[in-house]
C-alpha cells in the first residue's frame, strides 16, 4: 500500500467518463470544480459532455453536490475504510457477506452496479475530501482509497485526487519536500529535517509548548487550532504575516499588514494537482508582499552571529541501519 | 584569478593526455593563457580532470518531488547535510533535496547536469528548483514524443506545422532540447495501453506509429538546428527481447544525429523473464558503425533506489511485478510520469543481467565519445555512486571478483565475463565529461582549453579508484574554488542553459484554440517567464 496514482486536472476534463466525489462536497465547497474540471465539460473524446459522463457521490448526509450527481450512496458515519475495503474485494470477485455490506448502509444490488460501472468506464476518478480523510481512519481512509485506485488499473484507467483547499498549502507542500524532502511536520532541531506528523507538526509542538517563539504566515491557526495550542500562541512572542486582522494577530506579540498574494502582490499558486499557476496582481498594495518581509527579515538575521560558534564545523550524520 | 600548476591533466577535448600542465583561470571564471598575482593551487603529483557533465539525470521537477514525498523511510537512514555558514541543510539518499543535491554532485566533481525529463505544463516548477540547486549549471529537455497537439499535426502529415509546434513549446518551457519517452506510448496509457512495437499504429490514432514520431522529432530537431539532438528514450524499455525494437529505432535514426539515452534498459535478449539475457554486442555493433549516434549508459547497481520514468505504462508493469508504492502521474496533453521505489539484487537473475549489460555497453562500445557514464539517476542507482562504476570501468580483476558473486546461472546470459578492456584516465574523462559536453553541445563545457568555463576537478592518486572519484581534493566552478579537502567552501548559484528557436510568428494563434480545448489553465499564464530563471544563458538559434 502506498503512492497515489493521478492526474492532472486537464486529463480529468478531457477523459474521465466516471467520477465519483467522495466525502466532499463541492458545491459549496469547490464551486467551480464541476464546470471547469469534472462533470460540465465537453472534450474531444467526451463530446456531450454531462450526458457522457457519470457522477457518483459518496457522503454520510445528502448534501447539495447529491443533486448534480447521478448516484448518491449514502456512507454510514465511520464506515468509509470498510466500505472501500469491500470494493477492494468486489473488484477481484472476492467473497463478501451481507452482513459486513449491510454494515456499511450499502445493498449488495448497489455495490454491484458500482463494481460495474467502475470497470466499464474507460477512465475513472476519485475525489476525496476531508470528510475521507480526517474522520474515523484518517490517512488510513486516504491510503485505501489510493490503493483501490491502482488496483482499479489492472481493468481499466483509474486515478485518484485529494481534494485540497485553504489557499495555497499545495505550494507549501511541494516547496518544503524539495527544499527538506517532506511536505510538513520538519523540525530543524538538530540542524537538518526530520519528519514526524504527530510530533513535529505545528498543532504538537504548540500544544506540548515545545517553541518558545512562532512565526505565522498564510494562516491563522488561533482560529482552528485547540484551545491549548492558542493559549502557548498567547504565551509567547508570536509574529504574523496577514493582509487582515484574525483571530492569531489578535493574539500576535507583532502583526505586519502584507499585501494580498493574487490581489495585490504577485506570486506562485500551487493547484490541487501540483501545478504551479503564476498570479498576477490586479491592484496596487502600499503593504509589502510576505516575501519581501520574509527577505528582510532573513538579511537582518544574517547580520547576527552564526549559531555555531566560529570556526567549528558540525560533522554529516549517518543514520545507523 | 587563480594558478594551478604542476597537475597532470587530462582535457580529451584538446588530447592532452595526461601531460604536466599549468592552467590559469580569469576573474570572469574563464581559462587565460597566463594570470599574474592571486592564488596558485600546486597541484604536483596530482590528476586534472574537467569538471562532470551529467548528460542524463533527473534531479528536479514534478516527477523527483513526486518521488521524494514517496520515500521517507530512506531520508530518514541517509545522508543527513547540517546547516552551516556556506550551505544549507538537506538530505542525500535515493532522492536527494535540492541544495544536496548540488553539494553531492559538486563534491563528486560534476559542475553540470542535464535535467532530461520536463513537461512544459510544470516547467515552472521544475525551474524554481533547479534555482535551489546550488553551484552546477543546468539544462533541461523538454517532454515531447507523446504531446497529442504535436501528434495531431504528425498524423495530419503537416510536417511544418509540428515543427513550429515543438519551437513554440521549447521556448514556452525555457528548455535547452526535446525529450522523446516511448514515443506514442505514453499516450497510448492515457487510455490504459501501450506502443511497444515501431510500426503499429498508436491507440487514439489511425496510421500514426511509434516510428513515424521518431524520424520527424529527430528530423525536427535537427531542423531547428538544437545544440542537442533528439534525446530518446526508445519503446519497450527494460522488456526481454527489446534489442529487436531497439534496433528497429536505430534504424528510424538514419542520417540523422540522436542520443539515446540509457541503453542498458533497451539491450536485452530472450522471450521472456525467465531466458532473458544480455543482448548488448549486437546494440555495440551499431553504435561502433554509426558516430552519428550518441547513447549513456543508464548503468545498474545493486541496491536500493526509486525509479522515475515519464514512460507510465512500464511503471504500471513494475509495480504489479513488484507490489511496491506506485505513483502515477499523467500530464493533460503532454506526458506522464511514473514512479516505483526499487531494490536491485544481486541474486536475482535479471538485476544481475541488467548489471553486467550497463558495464558491457560502457566496454563493447570504442569509443568513449560515444557512450557515456550515468545510471539514469535515480533509476539504475544514485548519481553519487558515479565511482563505483568507474571503478568497475578501470579494474578488470575488481569486475572478475564482483561476478564471482553472481548466481551461477548467469553465465551464459553475459558476454561481461569475456571482456578485459580497462578504461585510461583519459577514456573516464572523456566519458564523464568532454564526451557529453560535446554531445550537449556545450562546447565551453568539458573542455580546459583557452577561454572555456573554468570547471575542473582535482584528485590526489589513489590506488582505490572508488575513493579517488568520489573525494576530489579540490573541485573548482566557474574559476572559484567550492570543494577544498573534503569541505564545501562557497555555493555560487549555477547557470541555466537554453535556447531560442525561431517559430513562425502566427503559431501563437495556431495554438490558443487548441490549447483552450485540452489544458485546464490560461493560455496566456503557460509559458515560463523568463524573469523566473534564475542566470539564463540563452543561445538563439539561427532563423530566430
Amino acid at each position: 500500500m502506498g503512492g497515489k496514482v493521478t492526474c492532472t486536472l486537464g486529463e480529468v476534463k478531457q477523459r474521465a467518463d466516471f467520477i465519483v466525489y467522495w466525502g466532499g462536497n463541492p458545491a459549496e465547497c469547490h464551486p467551480r470544480h464541476f464546470t471547469k474540471y469534472t462533470i460540465m465539460q465537453k472534450s474531444k473524446f467526451l463530446p456531450r459532455g454531462r450526458k457522457d459522463r457519470t457522477m457518483v457521490l459518496v457522503d454520510i448526509r445528502e448534501t447539495k453536490s447529491a443533486k448534480a450527481a447521478d448516484i448518491f450512496l449514502q456512507v454510514k458515519p465511520g464506515k468509509d475504510f470498510e466500505l472501500i475495503t469491500i470494493l477492494r474485494a468486489l473488484i477481484k470477485d472476492q467473497h463478501v457477506g451481507d452482513e459486513q455490506i449491510a454494515e456499511t448502509g450499502m445493498t449488495r444490488a448497489g455495490l454491484d452496479d458500482l463494481v460495474h460501472r467502475m470497470k466499464s468506464c474507460k477512465f475513472g476518478v476519485f475525489f476525496f475530501g476531508m470528510g475521507l480523510s480526517m474522520t474515523r481512519g484518517k490517512h488510513m481512509n486516504s491510503a485505501a482509497l489510493l490503493t483501490l485506485a491502482a488496483e482499479m488499473n489492472a481493468f481499466t484507467k483509474f486515478v485518484a485526487m485529494p481534494m485540497r483547499g485553504h489557499g495555497n498549502v499545495t505550494g507549501a507542500d511541494v516547496i518544503m519536500r524539495w527544499q527538506t524532502g517532506y511536505p510538513f511536520g520538519i523540525t530543524f532541531n538538530r540542524g537538518y529535517p526530520r519528519y514526524n506528523p504527530g510530533e513535529f507538526s505545528t498543532v504538537d509542538v504548540l500544544v506540548r509548548g515545545d517553541c518558545d517563539a512562532a512565526f505565522i504566515i498564510g494562516a491563522d491557526p488561533g482560529a482552528t487550532m485547540p484551545q491549548p495550542a492558542i493559549d502557548h500562541l498567547a504565551r509567547i512572542p508570536t509574529i504574523c504575516l496577514d493582509p487582515h486582522v484574525t483571530h492569531t494577530s489578535r493574539l500576535a506579540r507583532v502583526h505586519i499588514t502584507t499585501a494580498a498574494q493574487g490581489i495585490s502582490a504577485p506570486g506562485t499558486a500551487y493547484r490541487m494537482d501540483e501545478l504551479p499557476l503564476p498570479l498576477k496582481p490586479a491592484l496596487k498594495s502600499p503593504y509589502p508582499s510576505d516575501e519581501e518581509v520574509v527577505r528582510r527579515i532573513n538579511e537582518a538575521i544574517a547580520k547576527k552571529p552564526f549559531w555555531l560558534p566560529d570556526g567549528s564545523q558540525p560533522q554529516v550524520v549517518t543514520a545507523i541501519g | 584569478m587563480l594558478k594551478i600548476t604542476g597537475g597532470k591533466v587530462y582535457d580529451p577535448a584538446n588530447e592532452i593526455n595526461g601531460q604536466i600542465k599549468d592552467l590559469c583561470i580569469d576573474d570572469n571564471g574563464r581559462f587565460v593563457e597566463s594570470v599574474s598575482g592571486g592564488r596558485t593551487i600546486d597541484a604536483t603529483g596530482m590528476i586534472i580532470f574537467p569538471g562532470g557533465v551529467d548528460v542524463h539525470t533527473h534531479v528536479a521537477g514534478g516527477a523527483m518531488n513526486f518521488a521524494r514525498a514517496m520515500t521517507p523511510e530512506d531520508h530518514r537512514r541517509t545522508q543527513a547535510f547540517i546547516r552551516t555558514q556556506s550551505r544549507r541543510s538537506g538530505l542525500g539518499g535515493m532522492a536527494p533535496t535540492t541544495f544536496a543535491t548540488g553539494y553531492l554532485y559538486a563534491g563528486m566533481g560534476f559542475t553540470t547536469v542535464n535535467e532530461a525529463a520536463v513537461p512544459v505544463l510544470s516547467a515552472r516548477h521544475t525551474h524554481e528548483e533547479l534555482a535551489d540547486i546550488p553551484i552546477v549549471d543546468k539544462a533541461t529537455l523538454t517532454l515531447m514524443a507523446n504531446n497529442e497537439i504535436m501528434l495531431d499535426q504528425m498524423q495530419a502529415g503537416e510536417y511544418e506545422r509540428a515543427k513550429n509546434v515543438v519551437a513554440w513549446y521549447l521556448w514556452a518551457a525555457k528548455s535547452y532540447g526535446v525529450k522523446a519517452v516511448n514515443p506514442g506510448g505514453v499516450a497510448a496509457w492515457k487510455w490504459g495501453s501501450d506502443a511497444k512495437q515501431l510500426n503499429d499504429p498508436i491507440a487514439g490514432y489511425s496510421s500514426l506509429t511509434p516510428g513515424k514520431i521518431v524520424t520527424m522529432l529527430a528530423t525536427i530537431c535537427d531542423d531547428l538546428q538544437l545544440p542537442h539532438p533528439m534525446h530518446l528514450h526508445c519503446n519497450n524499455l527494460g522488456a526481454p527481447g527489446n534489442i529487436s525494437t531497439t534496433l528497429d529505432t536505430l534504424k528510424h535514426l538514419e542520417g540523422h544525429r540522436a542520443h539515446i539515452a540509457h541503453s542498458q534498459y533497451h539491450a536485452y535478449g530472450g522471450d521472456d523473464w525467465d531466458t532473458m539475457c544480455s543482448a548488448t554486442s549486437q546494440l555495440a555493433e551499431y553504435f561502433n558503425t554509426h558516430p552519428n549516434i550518441t547513447t549513456d549508459a543508464g548503468a545498474v547497481l545493486f541496491g536500493d533506489t526509486v525509479t522515475i520514468t515519464a514512460d507510465g505504462p512500464w511503471q504500471h508493469l513494475l509495480y504489479k511485478l513488484t507490489g511496491r508504492k506506485w505513483g502515477n502521474l499523467d500530464v493533460e496533453n503532454e506526458t506522464g510520469c511514473g514512479i516505483v521505489p526499487y531494490t536491485y539484487r544481486p541474486s536475482n537473475l535479471v538485476n544481475a543481467v541488467q548489471w553486467a549489460s550497463g558495464l558491457e555497453l560502457m566496454l563493447l562500445i570504442k569509443s568513449p565519445w560515444q557512450v557515456f557514464l550515468s545510471t539514469d539517476h535515480p533509476n539504475g542507482g544514485c548519481f553519487w555512486r558515479y565511482p563505483e562504476i568507474i571503478q568497475l570501468l578501470m579494474c578488470a580483476d575488481f569486475r572478475k571478483e564482483c561476478i564471482a558473486k553472481l548466481p551461477d546461472k548467469i553465465k551464459n546470459r553475459i558476454t561481461l565475463p569475456e571482456i578485459d578492456r580497462e578504461y585510461t584516465l583519459y577514456e573516464v574523462a572523456t566519458s564523464m565529461s568532454a564526451g557529453p559536453a560535446r554531445a550537449l553541445g556545450l562546447h565551453q563545457k568539458g573542455n580546459l582549453g583557452i577561454g572555456c568555463d573554468a570547471d575542473l576537478v582535482i584528485y590526489e592518486e589513489e590506488i582505490d579508484i572508488a575513493r579517488m572519484f568520489s573525494h576530489p581534493r579540490y573541485v573548482i566552478k566557474a574559476g572559484e574554488i567550492v570543494i577544498e579537502d573534503g569541505d564545501i567552501r562557497e555555493t555560487p548559484h549555477g547557470r541555466e542553459f537554453l535556447v531560442k528557436p525561431s517559430y513562425a510568428p502566427e503559431t501563437d494563434e495556431f495554438m490558443r484554440p487548441l490549447f483552450e480545448d485540452c489544458y485546464t489553465m490560461q493560455f496566456d499564464n503557460y509559458p515560463v517567464e523568463i524573469e523566473r530563471i534564475e542566470n539564463p544563458d540563452v543561445r538563439i538559434l539561427p532563423g530566430s
